[in-house]
């Protein structure tokens, strides 16, 4: 922007030149003045001006005003308490009037210490009470969900967390009751806060009235450490600060960036890391003993014994991934198993395509579009389209990934012709039909999005680095091998894989099977040797997130046992291939092959994304999907699922119910109310679910969560 | 003094309540005339008549109206506030009781003028009489196809007096929790679900038609050239005749209560004025001479605001009256902003205090001091409704107060009475207002 286009604030006697419209705390930042406040916040929407801490002199203006709501016109003049008295006076009796009836109870409040409260009482507050009387009370805490406890005496109804219910998250559970020095937060009609992002009110409440029912009394902010990284349960990566306090992680902190998540955490990545502690985890390998069940094995042992095993498969070897490996792992287990035993079959756990490299945008363009077709919801994604319905964009229903594809191509299709004519258009796309991009990336290009900078395409894989993992392991080698049949030893790569009923099935055609994994109820009965596992919050290196952005993983806490990259490398070692133990230097051998060289220290704490790279798009799927009658299933991968999730209790409640959806016109026509208990059949297999009607579906769709769906798939009939 | 009816010409002499007897006086000819014109006429018709609206503030209503966004792409928005909740104003129910069909005239020439299609009438909750009428009129309206392409909506608020703020009435009309919102953005420009919006009185709107059918010009000449036109005042408290009476503005005060209300009664002496309901600064006998508009009321340091005017005698202890009315502010904060909400409960809490004789020096000063933290500081004026007029009891009956200090409790010793000027805080409904059957 030219300076002709700036305007001239002065603050404090100090000028800045911003952009007009620019808030003028941020004006008065530009200048180097802080000016406190409490209820702003800008991801919230238009500020609301509730609790005057930022009150503000203006030249011209009469009364003090609050500056938090005011924006930078040409010639203000800006006084705030540093240069004014009235502004000054104005800030402590806000402070005065905040704390009358607030119950100071610092040493055993969880914010003490980091409480901006605390911090602004501190710098601005009168330094004694005059208010003698009773304060209220009210009963405290109060559990508003198994994560989440309210302290409404510390409470300053600064609205934020309800602003976030209301117009971030849009659920609508959190309310303000009752009025003046009566008003509580309170969820609606009592019912528990069940949301998928509930835990983004803790950390934006500025007091500690809303507190982690896991993080309570668990540490002060002057004994922990917090470390930056990302989150490894879905694809979306989070940047999160992990807060550990002698070598244990007790919560996470969500790191903002613009781009990725805007500051928002859904309460899986939040809540989940109390799986690092779970009562099944593995801390030693494990070798199966006939009858006895498992025994506890030394790591130079199992060493031994995983050499021995990879020896006698004579190749002959299938190795399962899960996709939350981290790059560098992918590619030392690649090299492992590739280069140094040649067994090059990789069981990925889907489907990826370079294809949409074309099309990359960040998540935040989503935002900002007009036009978006979504087939999907993701749970950060979500929030994102969300905040692109409130500014106006025209959101639409997409049906699945194969059907909507040939559909939107068509140039009859109206929407697709809009389609070809925004400037701003993203197409939002999942489920495991989708060749991992490919056929989207054929359909944006037919839309001529290859031209446009600012629409784009997003998949939405199943697994947090799958994309990673899946160019890590290709990289690994550039030879090839035959499937082996039949398998002499399956190695499975993690939790997810483990879980897997397909690596299930593939075991059973195995003659022997290592399994490195977390927990035992996933490696225990059908595993040879297991090799214990770790968490994406106990590892360095690097994930690829669904936009294909590089994202650094950096180790939070020690594990219990040595990472994967330690004993890879020393097995690697056995085998005549050199392969790092530090993540950094894999990652240079990596990035020299599929990252331009890319040095580790650049992928950075706030990682950029990188530029739309040319791609030959493929072709739109030509061969109609299989139609026949019924309804399409579409399986997905909920949110709140998977072995981490499995562990947590404050999470249990958020899991999906065993339920079915349907489109209101298909529920219409057979005559199925909400709630009502119907079968679902597919090829003679049935399953009896709970139906549920939602306007977001299109009609000839059904979907069901993965873990509800049993056998079925493809074309399914519904009826009461 | 002269009683002049405008909004309640003939109300007295016939049931205006039924469209026939309205359109008898000539009802709805202002309407047909102003459609006839072109909008931009109209509202230069208001411009010239320099009508301040009747709600409290007095902003002129035709700079108002021509504020509103032009070719936004959305729809304009009007917005009659008809929440009438403040102690002592009593003014459009009065207006909407006897003479309905005005207001709806006033509603469809406005709407006229702004190019309005959508009518939001807000009319407080308690008042199921009036919204009775009001839903028998707009019916009678409707079938003799009066309407146009406007669609007028009755609705009924749920008890609050912070609903009559303009910007809490929008919210709560969209739905939501009835707070204020900050400004700008002026509702002008982004009111009623992100669009243009008027928001006008009862009784502004219900002055339009005569303004159309007389024009601006003549309207401006009638009464003080700075704010013309005739006012229905509320005159109540301590009186022989309280009641409605539509008078010029520049009335005389003294006329008001002595000659039209008849003077105080029982032989009791006149202790205090409050001019424009509660909100604004009590005034004394001495002030008795101050003329009836708002240039001269601000002149005498206090407010016209809805010109409900409380006669007060010399049974009341000021203290006490002072805390009724704070305690009446402290039920009806939002809650929203800091000063308020917190300031009034502590501002109740010290009045008690003071009231029952407990108090100490200091706390008076304390009381003050909080008074002054909360003014000037809040998101809406309720805060200043609250503490500006606590200050001014504090001010003209120091000794009262001091009294009570020195007294260790209230002199009137339990004689005092509040009777028929302010009600008690539990007499105002928190209950939801009753139901209307379907
Ligand atoms: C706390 C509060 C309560 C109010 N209540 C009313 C009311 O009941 N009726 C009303 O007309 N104006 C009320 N107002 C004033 C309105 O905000 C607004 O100024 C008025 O409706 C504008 O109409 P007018 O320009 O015709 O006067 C109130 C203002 C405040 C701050
Ligand atoms: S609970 Fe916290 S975030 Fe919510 S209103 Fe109270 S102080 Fe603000
Ligand atoms: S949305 Fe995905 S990446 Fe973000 S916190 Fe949740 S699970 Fe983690
Ligand atoms: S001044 Fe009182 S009524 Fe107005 S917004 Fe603040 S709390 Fe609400
Ligand atoms: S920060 Fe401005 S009013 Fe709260």
């Amino acid at each position: 922007m030219s300076a002709t286009e700036l305007v001239t604030v002065t603050v404090d006697g100090r000028e800045v030149h911003v952009p007009p419209g620019t808030g003028l705390v941020e004006t008065a930042l530009a200048a180097g003045v802080e000016i406190p406040v409490f209820c702003y916040e800008p991801r919230l929407g238009a500020a609301v001006g509730a609790c005057r801490m930022c009150l503000c002199e203006i030249e011209g203006m009469p009364k003090l005003q609050a500056a938090c709501t005011l924006t930078a016109t040409n010639g203000m003049i800006v006084r705030t308490a540093q240069t004014s008295e009235r502004a000054a006076e104005g800030q402590e009796a806000t402070l005065e009037f905040i704390l009358v009836n607030h119950p100071l109870d610092c040493p055993v409040c969880d914010k003490g210490g980091e409480c901006p409260l605390q911090d602004l009482t501190f710098r601005w507050g009168p330094g004694n009470t005059r208010m003698t009387f009773p304060k209220r009370t009210f009963e405290k805490p109060i559990p508003i969900s198994p994560a989440i406890a309210l302290d409404r005496e510390r409470c300053i109804l600064c609205y934020r967390c309800t602003r976030f219910s209301e117009s971030v998250a849009e659920d609508g559970q959190l309310v303000a009751l009752n009025r003046g020095a009566e008003s509580v937060i309170a969820t609606f009609e009592d019912e528990p806060y069940l949301a998928p992002f509930s835990g983004n009110v803790i950390e934006l409440c500025p007091v500690g009235a809303l507190t982690s029912t896991q993080y309570r009394f668990e540490a002060r902010p002057w004994e922990i450490q917090n470390v930056p990284t990302v989150c490894g349960l879905c694809p979306v990566g989070c940047n999160i600060q992990a807060t550990t306090r002698e070598g244990k992680v007790k919560r996470i902190l969500s790191r903002n960036h613009p781009e990725v998540d805007e500051g928002w955490l859904c309460d899986k990545g939040r809540f989940a890391f109390t799986h690092l502690r779970a009562r099944d985890r593995i801390a030693d390998p494990l070798r199966r003993v006939r009858r006895r069940g498992f025994d506890v094995l030394s790591w130079d042992d199992a060493l031994g014994e995983a050499a021995e095993l990879l020896m006698q498969a004579q190749g002959r070897i299938v190795t399962a991934l899960s996709g939350s490996e981290t790059v560098e792992q992918a590619y030392a287990l690649g090299r492992l198993m590739r280069a140094g035993l040649g067994a090059h079959t990789g069981v990925l756990p889907e489907e990826t395509s370079p294809a949409l490299d074309a099309f990359r945008l960040p998540l935040s363009a989503i935002r900002d579009a007009e036009l978006e077709p979504v087939a999907e919801r993701a749970p950060i994604v979500e929030l994102w389209v969300k905040a692109a319905r409130r500014q106006g964009a025209q959101v639409e229903q997409a049906g699945d990934a194969l059907e909507g594809c040939r559909r939107l191509a068509d140039k009859r299709n109206a929407l697709g012709k809009s389609l070809r004519e925004s400037e701003r258009a993203i197409l939002i796309w999942s489920g495991e039909e989708g060749a991992g991009g490919a056929h989207l990336a054929a359909l944006a290009k037919e839309l001529g999005f290859a031209g446009k900078p600012a629409s784009g395409a997003f998949h939405l894989p199943c697994t947090p680095n799958g994309r990673g993992i899946a160019d890590a392991w290709a990289a690994a080698s550039d030879d090839e091998g035959p499937n082996p049949e039949p398998i002499g030893l399956l190695f499975v790569s993690g939790d997810e894989a483990a879980a897997d009923p397909n690596v299930r099935a593939l075991a059973e055609r195995a003659e022997r099977v290592i399994v490195n994994a977390m927990f035992q109820g996933l490696a225990v009965g059908w595993a040879d040797l297991v090799l214990p596992g770790t968490s994406y919050l106990e590892r360095d290196g690097t994930y690829v997130n669904l936009e294909g952005r590089l994202q650094r993983l950096r180790r939070a806490v020690i594990p219990p046992a040595p990472d994967e990259l330690a004993w890879i490398s020393k097995l690697a070692e056995r085998f005549a291939v050199e392969v790092s133990p530090h993540a950094s230097a894999v990652f240079a051998e990596v990035s020299e092959r599929i990252y331009d060289g890319l040095p580790f220290g650049e992928v950075g704490e706030e990682a950029p994304l990188r530029t739309r790279s040319e791609a030959p798009a493929p072709q739109l799927p030509s061969e109609p999907a299989a139609e026949g009658k019924g309804l399409r299933l579409v399986r997905y991968r909920p949110l709140f699922s998977g072995p981490a999730v499995e562990r947590v209790p404050e999470l249990q409640f958020q899991r999906p119910a065993p339920e079915v959806e349907l489109s209101p016109g298909d529920a219409g026509r057979r005559g199925i109310a909400p709630g009502e208990t119907v079968t679902v059949t597919h090829n003679g297999t049935s399953l009896q679910l709970r139906a549920r009607i939602t306007k977001s579906l299109r009609e000839g769709i059904v979907r069901i969560a993965a873990e509800h769906a049993g056998e079925l798939g493809g074309t399914v009939e519904v009826a009461k | 003094m002269a009683i002049r009816e405008l909004t309640l010409a003939h109300a007295g002499e016939r049931d205006l309540s039924k469209l026939a007897e309205y359109q008898a006086i000539g009802g709805y000819k202002a309407l047909a005339k102003a459609r006839k014109m072109k909008p931009e006429a109209v509202v230069e018709q208001l411009l010239a008549s320099n009508l301040r609206g009747r709600g409290g503030a007095g902003f002129p209503m035709g700079r108002k109206a021509s504020f509103l966004a032009k070719g936004t792409g959305k729809p304009t928005y009007l917005c009659v506030n008809a929440d009438e909740s403040e102690p002592g104003t009593f003014k459009d129910r009065e207006i909407m009781l006897l003479n309905p069909h005005r207001l709806i005239e006033g509603c469809l020439v406005t709407a006229h003028a702004i190019e309005s299609q959508n009518v939001f009438i807000y009319l407080r909750g308690e008042y199921l009489d009036v919204f009775e009428v009001m839903r028998r009129a707009l019916e009678d309206a409707r079938k003799a196809g009066l309407m146009g392409d406007v669609t007028i909506v009755l609705h009924r608020g749920a008890g609050a007096y912070i609903c009559g703020e303009e910007s809490a009435l929008l919210e709560s009309l969209e739905g939501k929790r009835g707070q204020p919102r900050p400004r700008p953005p002026f509702p002008a420009v982004s009111g009623l679900y992100g669009s243009p919006t008027l928001i006008n009185n009862v009784q502004t709107i219900a002055t339009v038609p005569v303004i159309v059918e007389k024009g601006g010009e003549w309207y401006a000449k009638i009464g003080p050239e700075p704010s013309p036109g005739t006012v229905v005042f509320s005159l109540s408290g301590n009186v022989e005749r309280p009641g409605n009476y539509e008078l010029l503005l520049g009335s005389g005060l003294r006329e008001l209560i002595y000659d039209l209300g008849g003077g105080i009664p029982d032989g009791r002496e006149l202790k205090a004025i409050i001019p424009g309901g509660s909100s604004t600064t009590v005034m004394t006998p001495d002030q008795l001479d101050t003329d009836l508009d708002f240039n001269s009321v601000a002149e005498a340091g206090s407010q016209l605001g809805a010109a409900a005017v409380i006669v007060i005698d010399d049974r009341a202890c000021m203290v006490q009256l002072a805390l009724r009315s704070t305690q009446f502010y402290m039920h009806e904060s939002c809650g929203k902003c800091t000063p308020c909400r917190e300031g009034t409960r502590w501002m109740v809490q010290l009045l008690q205090k003071l009231e029952d004789g407990r108090a100490e020096q200091s706390e008076l000063d304390l009381l003050l001091s909080v008074c002054d933290r909360v003014l000037g500081k809040c998101l809406c004026a309720l805060g200043d409704f609250a503490a500006g007029p606590v200050v001014e009891y504090v001010r003209n009956f120091r000794d009262e107060f001091q009294r009570h200090i020195d007294e260790g409790g209230c002199p009137f010793g339990g004689e005092s009475s509040l009777e028929g000027t302010f009600a008690p805080v539990d007499q105002h409904t928190h209950a939801p207002v009753a139901e209307v059957p379907a």
